[in-house]
């Protein structure tokens, strides 16, 4: 049995280490394919999720974070549902928390253009002039 | 649970001969089926809830400030746009518009930025259409290597233009 069970252990820490739980998800997301091969970044994100309908989300990674923008009751939730009106505010605090913090848009396949327009003009207006958007990679 | 086999003595040993010579040794034999029971868990539990491929971005800047306009040649842009229902139309300068089907895109793209190199493409997507075809267009431009791109709201001009190529 021992050259069984050191195979397992080995798979183990192997699967162990390379582990990541995907964060829960507000909502469903199918993600666009593209052909980018840039990962997206870890830690220091600020996710602006667009849904199928055209609902706006903000979602960050600290939960420290997440209580100063959202309020102590939704820090344990991955991501809150905004208006495009408090969006702008939210950025510029988020920004001033943690200054380091990248804009990622996460947008739905099915997602109209119009919300993820103004989300983009809203990052333009407060000065955020580079984003990643979330992609799945297409092979071809 | 752990089982620990005391040797017999050395003289016993020595008659029993080379048949029996493991029974000389001092053996630990560890009852190992609950770790691996456990062990084997664990590990169906990793394989499970694990997943291998991060998620790929595409990195996208936009002009640091909205008043800031750049002049450029009429005859270098080429302006795609992309209509509610997903068809794409381009043209260059002010040349009526033309439907294009989207797997014909990357030659169009490739050919045009070839003839011209300092070609400026803008894109112009119906707030109608979808997320999808935004994605699909940058990453389109990003094969081609056309780095020197622009997102522009579609305005009446454009529809009308629309309109125009779809009628003839």
């Amino acid at each position: 049995m021992t050259p069984m069970v050191d195979v397992v252990m080995l798979l183990l820490t192997f699967f162990m280490m390379t582990t990541q739980f995907r964060p829960q998800e507000e909502v469903q997301i199918t993600l666009p394919a593209s052909h980018s091969d840039f990962k997206l970044p870890e830690s220091d994100v600020m996710i602006v999720t667009i849904t199928k309908e055209g609902r706006i989300f903000l979602g960050v990674d600290s939960q420290h974070l997440r209580a100063q923008l959202f309020g102590e009751q939704n820090k344990l939730r991955p991501e809150v549902e905004v208006d495009k009106e408090q969006l702008g505010n939210l950025f510029v605090q988020a920004r001033i928390a943690n200054p380091k913090l990248r804009a990622v848009l996460k947008g739905d396949k099915g997602a109209p253009y119009g919300p993820v327009e103004d989300v983009m003009d809203i990052m333009q207006l407060k000065k955020i002039t580079r984003f990643n958007m979330v992609t799945e990679l297409e092979k071809t | 649970m752990a089982a620990v086999e005391t040797g017999e003595s050395k003289s016993a040993a020595r008659k029993a001969g080379k048949k029996h010579r493991r029974k000389r040794k001092v053996g630990v034999r560890i009852d190992m089926t609950p770790m691996v029971d456990v062990v084997m868990l664990l590990l169906t539990f990793f394989m499970l809830t694990t997943y291998f491929s991060k998620p790929q971005t595409m990195e996208l800047n936009l002009p640091p400030d909205e008043k800031s306009t750049v002049e450029v040649a009429e005859s270098n842009l080429l302006t795609i746009r992309v209509a509610p229902d997903n068809s794409i139309f381009w043209c260059m300068a002010r040349e009526p518009a033309k439907n294009i089907e989207f797997k014909d895109l990357h030659s169009l793209l490739l050919e045009r930025n070839k003839s011209n190199p300092k070609l400026i493409t803008l894109v112009k997507i119906d707030r109608e259409s979808t997320y999808k075809m935004m994605v699909d267009m940058i990453d389109e431009l990003n094969l081609a290597n056309i780095t020197r791109f622009s997102l522009a709201p579609m305005n009446e001009y454009d529809k009308r233009q629309i309109e125009k190529a779809r009628a003839s």
